[in-house]
C-alpha cells in the first residue's frame, strides 16, 4: 500500500503540529492548526469503510469516492532535460470529507468536502526545492474531481485524463515562481496494493484502505523554473488512496520507498514506524518485475539501513538522508541517496519528499534508478 | 529654587487653602474638558477604523459591486481566470438580537479556507473540529470571547437573530480569543460564520459583498490590477484599501472636528480661571513680595517662586481633571457612538480605549495653561518698583491705564476674526481658528466696556442708594478682577446663545423638511437592520388593499466610488411624492418631468455643495451596465444625511441596474381612510405581513424618530456646554472670593462704619448681579454673531445643509437671565462670607 492510512498521516500531523509548530521559528501558525483539527477529528461514524475487496472499474475510480473519508491522487516523478539536467517533482491532490452525508443547501458554497494540493519541484543543478500548498473547498469549480472524464484540480492545478479512458494523464501546475506541463503514458499493467487492492491496515475489519498504483508513467513536457522552461522527460508513478479507518496506537511515522530501477522493475515499500523505535507488523511493500508480475514484500523480507542523516535549516528537524535497502531473499542491494538534500516540504504539514538516486543489484546483475523517498513523522529533538 | 521662598510660597498655599482649590479646579475643570472629548473622539475614531478595517488584514485593495454585491462566481475567475491567490470573499450583512434589546449585530461570512491568504480573522486560532463545524452545519457561527461574555453566551449555546426579516437560530460553534487586541475589538458583536451559512441567512445566495485582495507592490501589482479589471464585470470596481477606509473617515470629520473645538472652549475658559486664580495669589501677597524685594530678593527669584507654585498647583489640577476628564469621558464616548451609529455607520459600541496620547495631550494643555497663566501676575508681582507693590490701588491704575492698549489689541483681533471668517471659505478648521480669535478679541474689549456699563449705569444704581453707587464703583474699581470675570461668563454665555439659536434654526429647518418630505400617511419596511428587502407578494397584497390610494416605493444603497460612498435613493414615486421635494432652483414641475422620465438624477444640497455640483452638471456613476455619466437636473433640500444623497427614478434605477429590491413604501391612504389609521395599521399588521415581521411606522411615528435622532445627536454640544458654563461660574466665584479677600480691609472699615451684615451682603450680591447681566448683555451680540457663523459658514460647508436663522424672541431674555442666574449662584458664597467675617478681625489684620 502506498500510505498507511489517511487517518494515521492526519493524526501524526495533528499532532507534529500541535507540539512542534510552538517551537519552530520560521513559521508562523495559522488556520493550519484548525484545518488539520477538522481533518483529525476521530470520528468515522457514518463514512463508508474498506471491509471486503471491491472490483474497480476505470475511469470511474480515477475519480473521487466521496463517501470515504479521505482520498489522494499521488504523483512524483524524475525528469531530465536532454542534456541531462535532472528534475523531480511532486503533484498530489487530497481530498478530506467534513461530513458523512450531503445535506441539502442553499448556498453554493456549502459542501463537506475540501481539497488540499502539495506542488514541489527540485531543481538538482540548481540545488533548489520549490514547494507550495493550496487549499480550496468543492465548491463553484474551485476545486474538485471527477472520473468520467477523469479530473482533479485544485484552480489551476489540474490533473485529467486525456482519453476516455483516463489515460494517458495530463498533470498541469504552475505558481510565480515554477510550473509543470507534463504528459503521463502507462507503460505497466496497474499494480493493485495489498490484497486485490484492499490494503489492510490494522487488525479490526475496516481499518483498510483502498489502494492501487501505476509504477512506470513514460513522462514528457515541460518544466518551467522562474523564466527558464526546460523540455524534460523521464518516468512518472501515481499512488491512489482511499480510506476512512482509523489508525493503531504507537505509530508515529513512516518511511517511504518508491523506486524504478533499470532493469525495469518497480520496488514500493513502506516501513511504519512505532514510538518505541521498532517497526510495525503491518509495514509493507511490492516488487514489480518488467513484465507487471507483482510480489508481495513482508516487513521481514526487507532491511533499511540508514547511512546518513540531514538537519533541516528550516525546521530543525534531523532526517535520514541515505539508506542501504536489500532484499536478501530476491538479491537485492540498493544504495539510495537523495538527488539534494533540502526537499522538506514545510507548510501546514510538513515532511521530506524528495527525488533520489539509486545504485545496487538485483538478483546479481547492476542496477540504477531513481525514485521517491517520503519520510513523515520527524520530529524535533526533545528539550529535555 | 531657594527653598525658603519656596517654603513661604507653599505656607501661604496652606494657610490659604480656598485659593489652592479653587486655581486646582479651575485646571482641572479645563483639563478634564479637554480629556473627555479627546476620549471621546478618540474611541469614535477607533470604534470607526476598527469597524471599517474590521480584520486587521493585508488587503491592499478591494473589489466592490452595486447594490447586490458581487456575482460570487467572479470569486473563482478571479482565482483560477487571474491567479490572483491571496484573495479573499466576504459576505456581510446585519441583524438584531430581539433577546438583548435590539441590538445590532454585524454578520461576517468568510471563507476560511482562503480567509488567512488576506486577513488573520483569528479563526486560525479555533481549536478541535470548530471549522467542521462552520462548513458543514449551517447556522454555525464564531463569536469573540468579548462577545460571548457581553452576552453571556458559551459554545453550543443558541442564539436568535433577526436578519432580513425573520428570526434565525444560530448555533454557537465556538468562542474564539483572537491573538491582537485589535482583532478582539473588530469582532465586537460581530457573528462569524462561513460564506455558505451567511449567503443563506442575508438571502444572498449567488452574491458577495466584497472580495479583499492582496496585491503586490509596483509594476507586477499592476499588472495584476489590469488583469482585475479586465475580469470586472460593469458593476464592479477595484478600489484600494486605504481608499476605503478613508471614505468612511471623511464622513465623520466635521462632526470630530465640531467636538475638538468645543473641548478647546472648555480650555479657554478653564485657562481664563486658572489666570484669574493665579494673579489673585500673586496680589494677594503684595506685602511679602515688597518685603522680600527690600530684604534683597531678587525679581528672578519671586517670579520663579510665583511659576513653582503654579507648576504645583497645575499638577494636582491636572491630575484631577485627567480623573474627572476619564469619567466625563465614559459619557460622553456612549452618546458620541451612538450619534455615529444614528447618523452614520454601525460602530461597536465598547468600551472606550485609553490611549497615553490623551493625558498627555491633556497634561500638556493643562500645564501649559496654569504656567502661561501664573507668568503675567508673576511678571506684574516681579517687576512691580518695591513700594507701589505694597498699594493693592497700584494694581487697578495698572490695569486702567493699559485698558486702551488692551482693547486696541482687542479690536485688532476682532477685526482680524471676522476678515479671515470671511476670507476663509470652506475651511473648517481655519474657520474655528477664525472665530477663536475673534472671540479672544471680543473678550479683550469686556473690561474696557464693563467700565463704560458700569458708567453708565451709575446714576440709574445711585438713584437705588448707597448701596446701589457702591455696588458700580465696586466693580469698576476691582476691573482688573471683575473685567476677567466678566469676559470669561460673556465667552461662555454667548457661545451657549450661538449654540442655541443654530440647534433652534437647526430644529426649525429639519422640522419643517420632515414635514414636507415626509408625504405618505404610513411607512412601511421590513423589520431588522435598514436594507432589508420587502418580499413582492406583500408589497402586491399592501397596493391592493382598498385603502390605499397609491404607493411609493424606495431603495436605499450605497455605491462605493474611489474617492467618497454616495447614498442613492431609488424611487418609484406615487402622485404625491412631489410634494416632499423642496427645489432650490428651477420649476418643480418641470424637473419632475425630466427626473420621471430622462434618465436624471436629483441631488440633495449636501451632496451639491460636497462634489461641486449644480443642476446642469453630470454626474458618473458605476452602473451595471457600466460607468454612465447621468444629467443632474435639480438640487433638493434634505437635512437627513450631511453625505448627501442621490435620487433617481426606479425606471433609471432598472435601466441600469439589474435590480428589483424595494426595501421601503410610502402609503398614501384613500381620503376617507386616513382618518383611521390605526385600524389600517392593524389590518397591515395582521393581514398583509403573512408572517413576516414589517416595521410599519405612520407618518408621525417617523417624524418623531427622526426628531429624537436629531436631539441626540446635540446631545454632546448641550453636555459640554454645561461643562463650560461650569467652568465660568467657577470663574465668577473664584473671581468674587478674590475680591472679598483683597477686599477685606475696606469692607471691615465699612462694617466699622455702619454697614450691616445684610448691606454688606446686598453690595456684594449686587456687584456680581451687575457683572452678570454685563455679561448677558455683552454675549447678545457676540452670540448672534456666533450663530450667523455656524449657521452660514460651519454648518453649511461641513454639512452642506442651508438653513433659516430663527431667534426666537425670548432667547435674548433667556440670555441674560442665565448669565444673572450663573452670576448670581456663583456670588453667593462669597457674599455670605464677606457679610460674616467679623470687621474687627479683619481691621486686626492689618
Amino acid at each position: 500500500m502506498r500510505r498507511p492510512t489517511g487517518v494515521m498521516m492526519v493524526l501524526i500531523l495533528a499532532a507534529i503540529t500541535y507540539w512542534q509548530w510552538p517551537r519552530a521559528e520560521t513559521l508562523s501558525p495559522d488556520s493550519a492548526a484548525a484545518v488539520i483539527a477538522i481533518l483529525g477529528g476521530g470520528d468515522t461514524a457514518g463514512y463508508a469503510r474498506a471491509l471486503v475487496p471491491r472490483p474497480f472499474a476505470f475511469p470511474a475510480d480515477y475519480g473521487p469516492h466521496n463517501d470515504f473519508r479521505q482520498e489522494w491522487w499521488y504523483y512524483t516523478g524524475n525528469l531530465q532535460t536532454s542534456e541531462g539536467r535532472h528534475f523531480g517533482y511532486e503533484l498530489t491532490f487530497f481530498r478530506f470529507a467534513l461530513a458523512p452525508h450531503e445535506i441539502a443547501r442553499n448556498s453554493a458554497w456549502a459542501t463537506r468536502q475540501i481539497y488540499l494540493a502539495h506542488f514541489a519541484l527540485t531543481d538538482v543543478q540548481a540545488n533548489r526545492y520549490l514547494n507550495e500548498e493550496r487549499i480550496d473547498r468543492a465548491a463553484l469549480g474551485l476545486a474538485g474531481a471527477q472520473g468520467a472524464p477523469y479530473k482533479i484540480w485544485l484552480e489551476d492545478w489540474i490533473a485529467k485524463g486525456d482519453t476516455a479512458q483516463g489515460l494517458p494523464m495530463h498533470l498541469h501546475a504552475a505558481t510565480s515562481r515554477m510550473a509543470i506541463d507534463l504528459y503521463l503514458t502507462n507503460l505497466k499493467p496497474m499494480v493493485l496494493q495489498g490484497d486485490k487492492g484492499l490494503s489492510q491496515k490494522g487488525d479490526a475489519p475496516g481499518d483498510a484502505s483502498y489502494y492501487y498504483s501505476l509504477t512506470r508513467l513514460a513522462t514528457k513536457g515541460t518544466v518551467r523554473i522562474d523564466d527558464k522552461t526546460y523540455v524534460v522527460s523521464g518516468l512518472s508513478w501515481m499512488d491512489r488512496e482511499w480510506s476512512t479507518s482509523a489508525l493503531e496506537q504507537g505509530q508515529v511515522g513512516w518511511d517511504w520507498f518508491a523506486l524504478q530501477l533499470s532493469d525495469q522493475h518497480e520496488l514500493m515499500f513502506y516501513r511504519l514506524r512505532r514510538k518505541d523505535g521498532s517497526i510495525d507488523p503491518h509495514s509493507s511493500g511490492v516488487i514489480v518485475a518488467a513484465d507487471g508480475a507483482t510480489k508481495p514484500l513482508p516487513p521481514d523480507a526487507v532491511n533499511i539501513f540508514v547511512t546518513k542523516h540531514w538537519q533541516s535549516p528550516h525546521s530543525g528537524v534531523r532526517y535520514p538522508a541515505g539508506w542501504k535497502l536489500t532484499v536478501p531473499s530476491l538479491g537485492i542491494s540498493l544504495d539510495i541517496a537523495p538527488y539534494i538534500q533540502d526537499q522538506e516540504f514545510n507548510h501546514r504539514f510538513r515532511y521530506w519528499e524528495g527525488a533520489v538516486r539509486i545504485t545496487g543489484q538485483n538478483n546479481g546483475h547492476s542496477v540504477r534508478g531513481n525514485g521517491y523517498v517520503e519520510l513523515v513523522g520527524y520530529e524535533l529533538p526533545r528539550r529535555e | 529654587m531657594n527653598t525658603l521662598l519656596s517654603l513661604a510660597g507653599l505656607r501661604y498655599l496652606r494657610r490659604h487653602p480656598a485659593q489652592g482649590l479653587l486655581a486646582t479646579l479651575g485646571i482641572a475643570l479645563g483639563v478634564g474638558v479637554v480629556v473627555a472629548v479627546d476620549l471621546a473622539v478618540g474611541s469614535a475614531d477607533q470604534a470607526f477604523q476598527i469597524s471599517a478595517a474590521m480584520m486587521t488584514g493585508r488587503e491592499t485593495h478591494q473589489i466592490v459591486g452595486g447594490p447586490n454585491g458581487l456575482d460570487e462566481t467572479l470569486f473563482t475567475r478571479l482565482r483560477i481566470g487571474a491567479g490572483v491567490r491571496a484573495s479573499a470573499p466576504l459576505v456581510e450583512g446585519f441583524g438584531r438580537l430581539p433577546r438583548f434589546g435590539g441590538m445590532t449585530v454585524r454578520l461576517i461570512g468568510i471563507d476560511p479556507l482562503s480567509d488567512t491568504t488576506v486577513r488573520n480573522i483569528g479563526v486560525g486560532s479555533a481549536k478541535t473540529d470548530t471549522l467542521r463545524r462552520l462548513l458543514t452545519v449551517p447556522n454555525s457561527v464564531l463569536i469573540s470571547a468579548r462577545t460571548a461574555d457581553h452576552l453571556h453566551l458559551k459554545t453550543d449555546d443558541t442564539l436568535q437573530v433577526l436578519v432580513k426579516g425573520r428570526v434565525q437560530t444560530l448555533t454557537i460553534a465556538t468562542v474564539m480569543t483572537p491573538a491582537q487586541n485589535i482583532a478582539a475589538r473588530g469582532l465586537d458583536e460581530v457573528l462569524v460564520m462561513d460564506i455558505a451559512t451567511a449567503q443563506e441567512l442575508l438571502d444572498m445566495q449567488g452574491r458577495l459583498s466584497r472580495i479583499d485582495v492582496h496585491l503586490p507592490d509596483g509594476a507586477m501589482g499592476e499588472a495584476v490590477q489590469r488583469r482585475i479589471r479586465d475580469l470586472l464585470p460593469p458593476g464592479a470596481d477595484l478600489l484600494p484599501a486605504s481608499a476605503m477606509s478613508a471614505n468612511l473617515a471623511q464622513m465623520i470629520r466635521a462632526f470630530q472636528l465640531n467636538l475638538h473645538a468645543m473641548s478647546l472652549l472648555g480650555l479657554v475658559v478653564g485657562m481664563f480661571l486658572i489666570y484669574n486664580a493665579m494673579s489673585f495669589s500673586v496680589v494677594q501677597r503684595r506685602p511679602l513680595w515688597a518685603a522680600l524685594r527690600a530684604l534683597g530678593v531678587t525679581r528672578g527669584e519671586i517670579f520663579g517662586v510665583v511659576l513653582e507654585e503654579a507648576a504645583l498647583l497645575g499638577a494636582a489640577g491636572i491630575v484631577l481633571g485627567i480623573a474627572l476628564g476619564y469619567g466625563l469621558g465614559l459619557g460622553l464616548v456612549h452618546i458620541v457612538l451612538r450619534t455615529i451609529n444614528d447618523l452614520y455607520f454601525t460602530v461597536a459600541m465598547s468600551e472606550p480605549p485609553l490611549p497615553p496620547l490623551v493625558w498627555v495631550k491633556g497634561a500638556l494643555l493643562g500645564g501649559l495653561a496654569s504656567v502661561v497663566a501664573a507668568a503675567l501676575p508673576a511678571w506684574k508681582a516681579a517687576t512691580l518698583p518695591v513700594t507701589q507693590v505694597l498699594r493693592r490701588s497700584a494694581v487697578e491704575t495698572q490695569t486702567r491705564r493699559r485698558l486702551p492698549c488692551l482693547s486696541f489689541a482687542g479690536i485688532v483681533l476682532l477685526c482680524t476674526g471676522v476678515a479671515w471668517l470671511i476670507a476663509v471659505g470652506g475651511n473648517l478648521t481655519q474657520a474655528f481658528v477664525a472665530i477663536f480669535v475673534a472671540v479672544a478679541g471680543y473678550a479683550l474689549l469686556i473690561p474696557l466696556a464693563t467700565r463704560g456699563f458700569m458708567l453708565l449705569l451709575h446714576p440709574a444704581m445711585s438713584a437705588i442708594g448707597l448701596m446701589g453707587r457702591m455696588a458700580t464703583r465696586g466693580v469698576i474699581a476691582s476691573l482688573s478682577r471683575t473685567g476677567v470675570a466678566v469676559a470669561a461668563l460673556t465667552v461662555v454665555i454667548s457661545v451657549s446663545l450661538g449654540m442655541a439659536i443654530m440647534i433652534d434654526s437647526f430644529r426649525h429647518t429639519f422640522s419643517a423638511w420632515l414635514n414636507q418630505t415626509l408625504q405618505a400617511d404610513f411607512y412601511v419596511s421590513a423589520a431588522g437592520p435598514s436594507g432589508t428587502p420587502l418580499a413582492p407578494a406583500i408589497i402586491k397584497a399592501i397596493k391592493s388593499l382598498p385603502e390605499v390610494a397609491a404607493v411609493s416605493t424606495g431603495k436605499r444603497w450605497y455605491l462605493d466610488g474611489p474617492q467618497s460612498i454616495t447614498e442613492v435613493f431609488v424611487l418609484d414615486p406615487a402622485p404625491a411624492s412631489l410634494k416632499g421635494f423642496r427645489f432650490k432652483y428651477g420649476n418643480q414641475t418641470t424637473l419632475w418631468q425630466s427626473f420621471l422620465h430622462h434618465d436624471a438624477l436629483l441631488i440633495s444640497e449636501s451632496y451639491a455643495t460636497r462634489h461641486a455640483l449644480a443642476a446642469g452638471n453630470t454626474l458618473m456613476l458605476r452602473t451595471e451596465r457600466g460607468a454612465h455619466r447621468f444629467p443632474v437636473v435639480g438640487v433638493y433640500y434634505d437635512y437627513g444625511s450631511d453625505q448627501g444623497v442621490v435620487t433617481m427614478s426606479r425606471a433609471t434605477y432598472e435601466h441600469w441596474w439589474n435590480d428589483a429590491d424595494v426595501t421601503s413604501l410610502g402609503l398614501y391612504l384613500k381620503p376617507g381612510s386616513s382618518n383611521d389609521t390605526d385600524a389600517v395599521a392593524e389590518k397591515l399588521r395582521l393581514d398583509v405581513s403573512g408572517g413576516e415581521m414589517l416595521s410599519i411606522r405612520p407618518n408621525r411615528a417617523v417624524r418623531d424618530a427622526a426628531l429624537t435622532i436629531f436631539e441626540r445627536t446635540f446631545a454632546v454640544t448641550r453636555v459640554l456646554q454645561l461643562l463650560a458654563l461650569l467652568v465660568a461660574a467657577v470663574g465668577i466665584v473664584g473671581a468674587l472670593t478674590a475680591l472679598q479677600l483683597e477686599r477685606g480691609r475696606e469692607l471691615g472699615v465699612l462694617r466699622s462704619l455702619g454697614l450691616t451684615q445684610a448691606q454688606l451682603w446686598g453690595l456684594v450680591t449686587g456687584e456680581s448681579l451687575l457683572m452678570g447681566f454685563a455679561a448677558g448683555l455683552f454675549a447678545l451680540p457676540l452670540g448672534l454673531g456666533l450663530a450667523y457663523v455656524l449657521i452660514n459658514v460651519i454648518q453649511a460647508h461641513a454639512f452642506g445643509w442651508t438653513m433659516a436663522m430663527s431667534v426666537v424672541p425670548t432667547q435674548p431674555v433667556r440670555t441674560i437671565l442665565l448669565a444673572l442666574v450663573a452670576a448670581g449662584a456663583a456670588g453667593l458664597y462669597p457674599a455670605w462670607r464677606m457679610a460674616r467675617q467679623p470687621p474687627l478681625a479683619v481691621l486686626r489684620e492689618e
